[in-house]
């Protein structure tokens, strides 16, 4: 032995590093397979099974040899599968209802077993319990090496088929008549699943390994409606999750991974949820806000040319606030803001003469008579086309012409004169 | 815009829209409808499909939030006479694998006025079972409500309002997919209803059984197209305004209109 030796465990270390990545990437591709055929929790049944297997293994081989293991932890995922799929076609169960069955069972039978090894003190069996709460430190290097084998075989497969995933998953009964096995291809899909979640054991064990299975596919759709940037997005969110959990096994080694894998993408689902463009609840709410602002403030103005129109020398603020946002206490408070603003844009003035009214500014006079001329205009598309008044109406009340066809909104609006 | 005004003199209307609009997200369903229904009558929401009825209903229940307007019962608003009202969903939002019988959702009907944590008693079985015998059920009052025809279903969803004893009944869609005889029982139940001073409102898209059957309508497609008696409304005028460009649609109704102009 030369005195070289802290390179050589940083070697180690960056091994198990891109094999768990490896793992965490290819767990987030096929988990969208799962989550876009709407069985996002044939994972964790698959997962709470390997526990059984695991132990079984050790209990045949008598050793804890990672890759021996997790042979045993496929074999039993499969089998819970397999009773899945026999409880719900012969019970009158219901789907969730049956996986939370699958579940419990497996998952019961692996942790009594497990308890039994370790309460005899078998050699070697105290470690197994890292497969409960994962535990990268005890990985070596060929282990390592095995999971991204097993990981960049998984994405290779995907890559290969998945045109056909995607068919499948989207419209079964097309996939059916085009003259696909889908059956088949149902079950390749699980069996991938299955797959991957045995090979997540080592970095999550059996109990998070949801997380880089269901939660980065959850947190990647966030950002994007296309499929293969879906799978692409969702390998990158479970990559970075499960080197979050080799990076603090590394610097404490007697610390579980698998609760840090799944801090680290829920972090990222939650500030995907928060802060993705467009399906973000940040962005949806200031849009849903914008639409209310300009639905209420064109209610305003209406009801001051209205109340002007009925001979008054204008409308007192509250009559403005309440014609516009009696629906709920939020538009109310939505409305108070727009009354401001009309003000403060001098779209709306005081009457002069009379204390307390306002009335339409030569500008609010002409946003007042533009949005009655659209929702007039309105109106008569919804008589003759309804569709295309149901497809191009918002509450902002668009002029017809700039969201519909300028040809049909003519035709449309001066065939009635 | 159009009222269905009564006779009422002083007493304010059973139902008020006043320039109601609701939207899902960005786009109106209902949009700047007024609407009075004075009296008591059997009062039908007649409309294509999407033409945003459910919705109508949901928003006077308040179910779904209103962006504009408000929606009055009896001059007050909703949550001072929630116990006048009665609602029965569509048949689709129910869950007919529930373990429950019959008798037990009519029962449900009770809780309302019963008030929580209490348990229904003699009195309310009664109810429950005049209910039942008034659809025609009493014989089934014991089954799960699976194992009922659609029409029975719908007549056991029926049952569940007249437990509550309400003075306005709003029918999401009581005749869809149910067979005709089940129809005309729950037709004449409704009929009793208002016979009783009771205000029935149903959604409906049949324009066929709509000129038979109610009193009043209204035509509605996203806004209010008009309101008031069936023969006034159901003009071609008018149904050519809702159902622009559904042709058959008008030639039914034209013969339905035909055939009730000879009946009486």
């Amino acid at each position: 032995m030369t005195p070289i030796q802290p390179p050589a465990v940083a070697y180690n270390t960056l091994v198990v590093a891109a094999g768990v990545a490896s793992v965490g990437f290819a767990a987030g591709v096929v988990g969208c397979l799962a989550l876009l055929r709407k069985r996002p929790l044939v994972g964790d049944a698959a997962a709470h099974a390997t526990l059984l297997g695991v132990a079984g293994a050790f209990l045949a081989s008598g050793r804890r040899d990672v890759p021996t293991l997790l042979v045993g932890a496929l074999v039993s995922a499969v089998a819970g599968l397999v009773a899945l799929v026999l409880v719900r076609r012969f019970t009158r169960t219901r789907d969730d209802a049956a996986t939370a069955v699958v579940i419990g069972v497996s998952f019961g039978a692996g942790v009594a077993v497990l308890s039994g090894i370790t309460a005899r003190g078998l050699p070697g069996g105290a470690g197994l319990e890292q497969f409960l709460l994962g535990h990268t430190a005890a990985l070596t290097a060929r282990d390592a090496l095995m999971l991204a084998a097993v990981s960049g075989l998984t994405l290779m497969l995907v890559a290969a088929a998945f045109k056909e995933a995607i068919t499948v998953a989207f419209d079964a009964a097309f996939a059916a008549a085009t003259g696909w096995p889908v059956t088949f291809i149902d079950v390749a899909i699980v069996c991938l699943v299955a797959v991957m979640v045995v090979a997540g054991l080592p970095a999550a064990g059996a109990v998070l390994v949801t997380a880089l299975v269901v939660i980065p596919p959850v947190a990647a759709r966030q950002w994007t409606d296309h499929a293969a940037t879906l799978l692409a997005l969702a390998g990158v969110v479970g990559l970075v999750a499960a080197l979050m959990g080799v990076a603090v096994s590394a610097v404490a080694p007697r610390l579980p991974t698998g609760p840090l894998v799944v801090l680290a993408a829920a972090t990222l689902c939650a500030v995907s949820f928060l802060a993705a463009p467009q399906r973000g609840w940040l962005a949806r709410r200031s849009a849903e806000r914008a639409m209310l602002r300009q639905w209420l403030r064109g209610a305003a103005l209406d009801r001051v040319l209205r109340a002007e129109e009925g001979g008054a020398a204008g409308a007192a603020a509250e009559v403005i606030v309440s014609a516009a946002g009696a629906g709920s206490a939020r538009c109310r408070r939505v409305a108070e803001g727009v009354w401001l603003e009309l003000v403060r844009r001098e779209e709306l003035v005081p009457a002069a003469g009379a204390a307390g009214l306002w009335r339409l500014s030569g500008a609010g006079r002409s946003a007042a008579l533009e949005r009655r001329r659209r929702v007039a205009e309105w109106r008569m598309i919804l008589e003759s086309a309804p569709e295309a008044a149901r497809e191009g109406l918002t509450l902002d009340i668009p002029a017809p012409e700039a969201v519909l066809d300028a040809g049909l909104v003519a035709a449309l609006c001066s065939g009635k004169g | 815009m159009n009222a269905t005004r009564g006779t009422g003199g002083g007493s304010p209307p059973v139902v008020e829209f006043h320039d109601v609009t609701v939207a899902y997200g960005r786009r109106p369903v209902v949009w700047n409808v007024d609407l009075t229904i004075a009296e008591p009558c059997l009062f039908g929401i007649i409309g294509p499909n999407g033409a945003g009825k459910s919705t109508l209903l949901k928003a006077a229940l308040g179910l779904v939030p209103l962006v504009g307007g408000s929606v009055r019962f009896f001059g007050a608003p909703l949550e001072q006479v929630r116990g006048r009202i009665g609602y029965v969903p569509q048949r689709e939002t129910v869950d007919w694998d529930f373990p429950v019988t019959a008798m037990d959702v009519v029962l449900m009907g009770t809780y309302g006025r019963l008030g929580w944590f209490r348990r229904p008693g003699a009195q309310e079985r009664r109810t429950a079972r005049e209910s039942l015998e008034r659809v025609g059920l009493a014989d089934v009052a014991g089954r799960q409500i699976g194992r009922l025809s659609g029409g029975q279903q719908q007549r056991v969803f029926l049952a569940r309002a007249l437990a509550q004893q309400a003075d306005v009944y709003l029918f999401d869609e009581p005749m869809a997919g149910i067979d005709v005889r089940s129809q005309q029982h729950i037709f004449g139940v409704l009929a009793e209803l208002r016979a009783e001073g009771r205000l029935v409102i149903a959604v409906h898209h049949d324009l066929r059984t709509a000129a038979e059957w109610f009193d009043h309508v209204a035509l509605v497609d996203m806004r209010l197209v008009a309101a008031g008696p069936t023969a006034a409304v159901l003009t071609p005028d008018n149904l050519r305004r809702t159902y622009a460009g559904q042709i058959e649609v008008l030639d039914e109704l034209a013969r339905a209109v035909a055939r009730r102009d000879r009946t009486p």
